[in-house]
């Protein structure tokens, strides 16, 4: 059985990138029109894997982890960290002196095994999906290859067990987006747009990267589990003082490992804050957060299937997923929880808005995620059980309904000849009946409208940062009526991070807190619920929006379209009613509070070793609000009630919308015109200093190459002439050649010869 | 002089050679099937190393392991042992080059004269007397003439053998010159070890007074003069592209080949066994000349457009290279620079023999390929020609994954490794020398990268025909497919190389067994001289006399 689960494991990730070699190889030649069927078998036996490695996590106890180390890949002797004395209560050995030894290691626990149910089997149905999608398309098999690649990469990213492998496969996720969004690289929007994302996220990942060395700096380990210490080389642990435990000499503690975890040794104060805040720069490069989501949008360049898969579904929650993981980290600075939170809120608050004027499709689906993920950064912001559960929750359900939505949209692109501008076309609900309804239930469960698994997974969301505002407010005041009575020290301080003990046993989080973060924490998750609120209000606004203007009003198709325009193939078709079935269904199935106020998904999450021991004793999801669900439904009706009254009423039509020109719908319609000021902030700088870089380059490094480059020549020429052809030349050259040489070696004898030529020159001409 | 018949029993594999060369010149007389006597060349070499083999296993298999004897003129260890098998290998290439040389009459003058000259190299590597030196060197030499003369019949190639003639007769002169004065500084012929009656030059020079010194410096200077003569060494170099351009692919190829490693196993032989440890002139002079030649070649190659000239002057910066390592042996000689200079030296020899093949197979004698331009678009009309091209001109220009890299890979880093560990007045000399090198390198790189850019991005000018017959395409495929795998796999020549270093061997161990156990009657030698251990930092060729 062990085995098996060892097999399998390796073999998610293994099929694809088999599958990506094979087409990579074949596909030009031997398979072309075919190949997708090497992906194809290969995405779905990893999804079969790992729907077997699910439901063999489901059966274990609480905390499993499972890591299997397949071979080492890099060792860097004694390059432990120094022991950090300035940190104090830190037990030294969770700073080991270890080395850098970083195995090929896949982990398996529920939140990676959840990830990797989602990855595949959303990658499955969009490779059959894009099987009609890319038909005829000249770079069919690079198309495949690069899914299949990307898949790998995926699988990788999520079941590593290493910060650095972390990175690496953070980085391969990186170049998968890259090459996808530049596929039809004759266009030069794609191009731009492909560039554009990667250096955006280049700059996403340095801050990543100066985490992950921030990390080894700090736990001197890069490993999330704890590694056997060989018997020779255990030192004696004395977490074993604040953990109370004293068997943990046997392990090398990793940084999200149970030993660590049970002992609490988390750094807060100013160095946790700062790993948190460089890992959630990486987490915004690649999940598109404020202010680094300007890639995300233009992103859409590439093939719809890709925005559907990488852009909407899975690489851009990796973000998320890394916060997730590291809970631990961020459990130990509150200050950080709270930016996530607050990035998130203004994220999704900020794209909210903009999505709300845009009239290319994609790009309002763009809009969209970037707000969502706002909202599970929110989720995760929080800090608690309930929050992060169900940021996961709203991830899995928004990989359906998201990738639904993409996918429809697509499937509305390829009926009209590759035009999106929503201006082009209206009134398509009779003409494509079956991507209507996908489209719609996507739209339904997008804006929230219960039973769709949007409701549940936001409402989630909401109840726990009104949960967790509600929280502080309590401890507030209980700490306020501890220190009247005289029975607490006062824990006033306003001084922020500096002061911040560094070690917090897990039920007493709130008791470390000060009353200034008490306080300050209370007003801003209350700020940002109500914010989200409103958010969910914009996005039932939006959706609807999208969806009369497209589906509803007079029939109209551009004229790209031709006279084909249909219902999209079968191949298409089916993919989209199954994601459209999970979409509706998936939140009644993973949320039963409703029935028994039991939440199966996040229970089955809450046994990962990361989150069970670092935010136990915190809420968590379970009890249905009815407070926060009727809010949210609430304002999701009131969405709808707009967006029909504006764009139903008025016949589907957008083109009144594009005249009124306040200044609101100015900002939202040119993004708030963030691309201009990076760009005058940014790039026009850079691009400067490149220019005079350049002429720099030119004129003194090239100048002087060249000059350096001609010398060769120059002496070669000289040289050349001496050879004259001549054997007597040639003889008298070695001759004098030899004396030169005879000079050269030896000064004395050089000295002897010039007295005896003196000699024989006197005696010569004084006769 | 002590030869006796275990003497001759040594050298059995060399007479062999010399006797069926003797006797193909007489048979040509009467036969002249070019097919056959190709054919009875390749079967000599294929069993006078199976004799080799046969004879000499025991011995080969102790020299490996750091046993040295002295019989009579000759050196018995793993230097020589090795080299012998890499001679025959390098007559094997060069008697397949030849099939088809020297018009359709004088089959069997060409293939027999290679053979002389085969064996001349085989005794080189085991010389340890003077006089033998020199006459192993002649028995190169001279057939090497005779093929100049014997490669094309008009004026360019007349003139050619002419110069070559005098020029080496010239330097083999001075070659005597120097010999004369280590005769005298040393009191006998002898190399290292000798009678006790009669030391070996080394052992006499190691105790030279110093009145003396002088006449042991220009006696080594002569020597280097004729020797690099035959390496074409700065400044003795001036005939090389001359005779390069004037005579065939195949004598270019072997000019190329020949007396380079000839010259360097002399030097190994002759300099760097007798140059004493703490003595900075030897190492100076090889240095000045390492860096001149390589400076030189290079810089005057970058402007030839005529492929032999340019090989020719490619030869001599390639000579320049090799002489690094012998200048990182005299200064340090734990550091390995011989081994480097044979990786290397083994490694030329294959890229340039495959590159003359290459251009060989192109030609015959109505139609030469001569410049550059003419290799215009090679690659789209005989591509594995351009490829085995394209292989060893990235080898002899030292780009990973090539041979060529290892071999100047092991070559500079021991120059740095010497400037880095020795005192000052010495380190300055070894980064210099390791600079220049690098330096030389990437100007080398420029006109080998010439020749390439011709043969695959330019458009044909001609087409092409296999007009060098079976054996050049054989010889070609061969040196190209052994330098990508010795580039690939550089283990094995490597660790021959280091294996066949006189002076690592000895530092690792050092057993040396008299003349004795090969001769028959051991009374009639007087007792080897006891040579007193040699400074702890230079381990002695052979600091010390066993049992």
């Amino acid at each position: 059985m062990n085995d098996w689960i060892r097999l399998l494991m390796w073999l998610v990730p293994a099929l694809p990138l088999a599958a990506a070699v094979t087409v990579a190889a074949l596909g030009p030649r031997v398979l072309r029109g075919a190949s997708h069927w090497p992906v194809l078998i290969a995405l779905a036996t990893s999804c079969l894997a790992s729907l077997l490695l699910l439901g063999h996590v489901r059966q274990q106890p609480v905390g499993f982890e499972r890591v299997e180390s397949y071979w080492t890949w890099a060792a860097v002797g004694a390059a432990g960290a120094a022991p950090q004395d300035a940190e104090p209560g830190v037990p030294d050995a969770l700073h080991p002196r270890g080395d850098l030894v970083v195995d090929i290691a896949l982990r398996l626990d529920t939140l990676t095994s959840v990830m990797l149910t989602m990855v595949t089997f959303i990658s499955f149905l969009v490779a059959v999906y894009s099987v009609g999608y890319m038909r005829g398309d000249r770079g069919y098999w690079r198309f495949f290859a690069y899914i299949a690649l990307f898949v790998f990469s995926m699988t990788m990213l999520v079941s590593v067990s290493n910060f650095v492998l972390l990175f690496v496969f953070w980085e391969a996720v990186g170049v998968c987006s890259y090459l996808l969004i530049g596929f039809w690289y004759q266009k030069p929007a794609a191009a731009a747009a492909g560039k554009k994302a990667f250096l955006v996220n280049r700059v996403g990942d340095f801050g990543f990267m100066l985490g992950v060395f921030l990390i080894w700096t700090t736990y001197g380990s890069m490993n999330y589990h704890d590694v056997p210490r060989p018997a020779a080389t255990a030192v004696v642990f004395d977490a074993a003082a604040s953990a109370g435990q004293t068997d943990a000499a046997a392990v090398q503690p990793g940084v999200l490992g149970a030993e660590r975890i049970r002992a609490q040794a988390y750094v807060g104060g100013g160095t946790g804050f700062a790993i948190c805040m460089l890992l959630l720069l990486g987490a915004c490069g690649k999940s598109a957060q404020f202010p680094l989501h300007v890639w995300l949008p233009d992103a859409m360049e590439g093939p719809t299937p890709v925005s559907a898969l990488i852009h909407a579904a899975t690489m851009v929650t990796a973000g998320v997923y890394m916060v997730a993981r590291c809970t631990p980290l961020f459990g130990a600075s509150p200050e950080a929880q709270m930016v996530v939170a607050a990035v998130g809120t203004f994220t999704a608050l900020l794209a909210g808005l903009i999505a709300l004027t845009q009239f290319d499709l994609k790009r309002v689906l763009a809009y969209s995620t970037v707000s969502q993920l706002g909202f599970m950064f929110l989720g995760l912001g929080t800090g608690t059980l309930a929050g992060i559960t169900g940021g996961m929750f709203h991830l899995v359900t928004h990989a359906f309904f998201k990738a639904l939505l993409f996918l429809s949209a697509g499937s509305v692109m390829h009926a009209m000849g590759n035009v999106i501008d929503m201006r082009q076309f209206s009134g398509l609900r009779k003409l494509m009946p079956y991507t209507f309804a996908t489209f719609l239930i996507g739209s339904l469960a997008l804006a929230g409208i219960a039973p769709l698994s949007g409701f549940w997974s936001k409402d989630a969301i909401l109840a726990a940062v009104h949960g967790k505002a509600h929280v502080l407010e309590e401890a507030l005041d209980a700490r306020h009526e501890l220190l009247a009575s005289g029975e607490a020290k006062a824990f006033r301080t306003v001084a922020w991070m500096a002061d911040a003990p560094a070690v917090h046993a897990a039920p007493d989080v709130l008791a470390a807190w000060s009353e200034v973060q008490l306080e300050r924490g209370a007003r801003l998750y209350g700020l940002l619920y109500y914010t989200a609120v409103f958010v969910a209000f914009l996005t039932s606004v939006y959706t609807f929006r999208m969806l009369y203007l497209t589906f509803y009003g007079p029939l109209r198709v551009p004229a790209a379209a031709g006279d084909h325009a249909h219902e999209s193939p079968r191949v298409m078709v089916v993919p989209l009613v199954i994601l459209a079935v999970g979409a509706a269904l998936a939140g009644l199935w993973m949320d039963r509070s409703y029935l028994n106020g039991t939440h199966p998904f996040a229970q089955l999450l809450e046994a990962t070793p990361s989150l069970t021991g670092a935010v136990a004793g915190t809420e968590a999801l379970g009890a249905f609000h009815f407070g926060p669900a009727a809010t949210s439904t609430a304002v999701a009706l009131a969405g709808i009630a707009l967006a029909s009254g504006l764009y139903l009423a008025a016949g589907g039509s957008a083109r009144r919308e594009a005249v009124g020109g306040s200044i609101w719908y100015r900002l939202s319609y040119g993004k708030f015109y963030l691309d201009e000021v990076y760009d005058m902030l940014v790039v026009r700088p850079l691009a400067g200093l490149a220019w005079l870089w350049a002429r720099a380059d030119d004129a003194v490094v090239d100048g002087l190459v060249d000059t350096v480059g001609r010398l060769p020549l120059v002496l070669g020429r000289v040289l050349r002439s001496l050879q004259t052809g001549l054997v007597q030349f040639y003889a008298l050259a070695m001759v004098v050649g030899g004396l030169l040489l005879l000079l050269l070696s030896d000064p004395e004898l050089t000295g002897r010869m010039w007295t005896w030529l003196g000699g024989v020159w006197s005696s010569g001409v004084r006769p | 002089m002590f030869v006796d018949l275990s003497t001759v029993s040594l050298v059995w594999p060399e007479f062999m050679l010399i006797l069926i060369a003797t006797w193909m010149y007489l048979g040509g007389t009467f036969s002249r099937g070019r097919a056959m006597w190709t054919g009875l060349a390749l079967v000599t070499y294929v069993v006078v190393a199976t004799v080799l083999w046969r004879n000499e296993r025991q011995l080969t298999v102790e020299a490996a392991e750091g046993l040295v004897r002295v019989n009579g003129p000759l050196i018995v260890d793993y230097l020589g042992q090795a080299s012998r098998y890499a001679c025959l290998g390098i007559g094997v290439l060069l008697t397949l080059l030849a099939a088809r040389a020297g018009g359709p009459q004088l089959a069997t003058e060409v293939l027999g004269t290679i053979m002389m000259l085969v064996a001349g190299l085989m005794l080189v590597s085991r010389a340890n007397e003077l006089v033998f030196l020199f006459v192993s060197l002649e028995l190169i030499s001279i057939p090497t003439y005779v093929l100049l003369y014997l490669g094309r019949s008009d004026r360019a190639n007349s003139e050619a053998t002419v110069k070559y003639f005098f020029l080496s007769i010239f330097a083999s002169s001075l070659l005597v010159y120097g010999m004369s004065f280590l005769y005298g500084v040393g009191q006998g012929t002898t190399l290292i070890v000798g009678t006790a009656s009669e030391p070996g030059i080394q052992q006499a020079v190691a105790q030279l007074p110093a009145h003396q010194q002088s006449l042991f410096l220009i006696g080594l200077v002569s020597v280097l003069c004729g020797l690099g003569f035959k390496l074409a060494a700065v400044p003795f170099h001036f005939y090389a592209p001359d005779v390069y351009q004037g005579t065939t692919h195949i004598n270019a190829g072997l000019l190329a080949v020949a007396p380079k490693a000839a010259s360097i196993l002399a030097l190994i032989r002759l300099v760097v066994a007798v140059v004493p440890p703490d003595w900075a002139a030897g190492w100076r002079l090889l240095a000045v000349v390492a860096m001149a030649s390589m400076t030189w070649g290079n810089v005057c190659a970058l402007w030839q457009t005529d492929l032999r000239r340019l090989m020719a002057f490619s030869s001599i910066a390639h000579g320049g290279y090799m002489l690094i390592g012998l200048a990182v042996a005299l200064a340090s000689p734990a550091t390995g620079g011989i081994a480097a200079t044979l990786l290397y030296l083994t490694v030329y020899v294959l890229a340039a023999l495959g590159v003359f093949a290459a251009l060989a197979y192109l030609s015959d004698d109505a139609c030469d390929v001569r410049r550059v331009s003419e290799l215009a678009g090679l690659a789209r009309g005989r591509p594995w020609v351009a490829g085995v091209l394209a292989v060893c001109l990235f080898s002899l220009a030292g780009l990973p994954p090539l041979a060529g890299f290892w071999g100047k890979l092991t070559l500079f880093t021991g120059a740095i490794q010497v400037a880095w560990e020795s005192e000052s007045g010495t380190w300055g000399w070894f980064l210099a020398l390791g600079l220049v090198g690098v330096v030389n390198a990437a100007i080398g790189a420029a006109y080998y990268l010439r020749v390439i850019s011709a043969m695959y991005f330019t458009p044909p000018a001609a087409s092409w025909a296999g007009r060098g017959g079976p054996g050049t395409a054989l010889a070609m495929s061969v040196c190209g497919v052994l330098v990508l795998v010795g580039g690939l796999l550089p283990g094995f020549v490597l660790r021959t190389a280091e294996l066949a270093d006189p002076l690592r061997q000895q530092a690792r161990t050092a057993v040396f067994t008299p003349v004795t156990t090969l001769t028959e009657e051991p009374a009639a030698h007087p007792a080897p001289v006891v040579v007193p251990a040699a400074s702890a930092d230079r381990p002695h060729l052979v600091p010390e006399v066993g049992s």
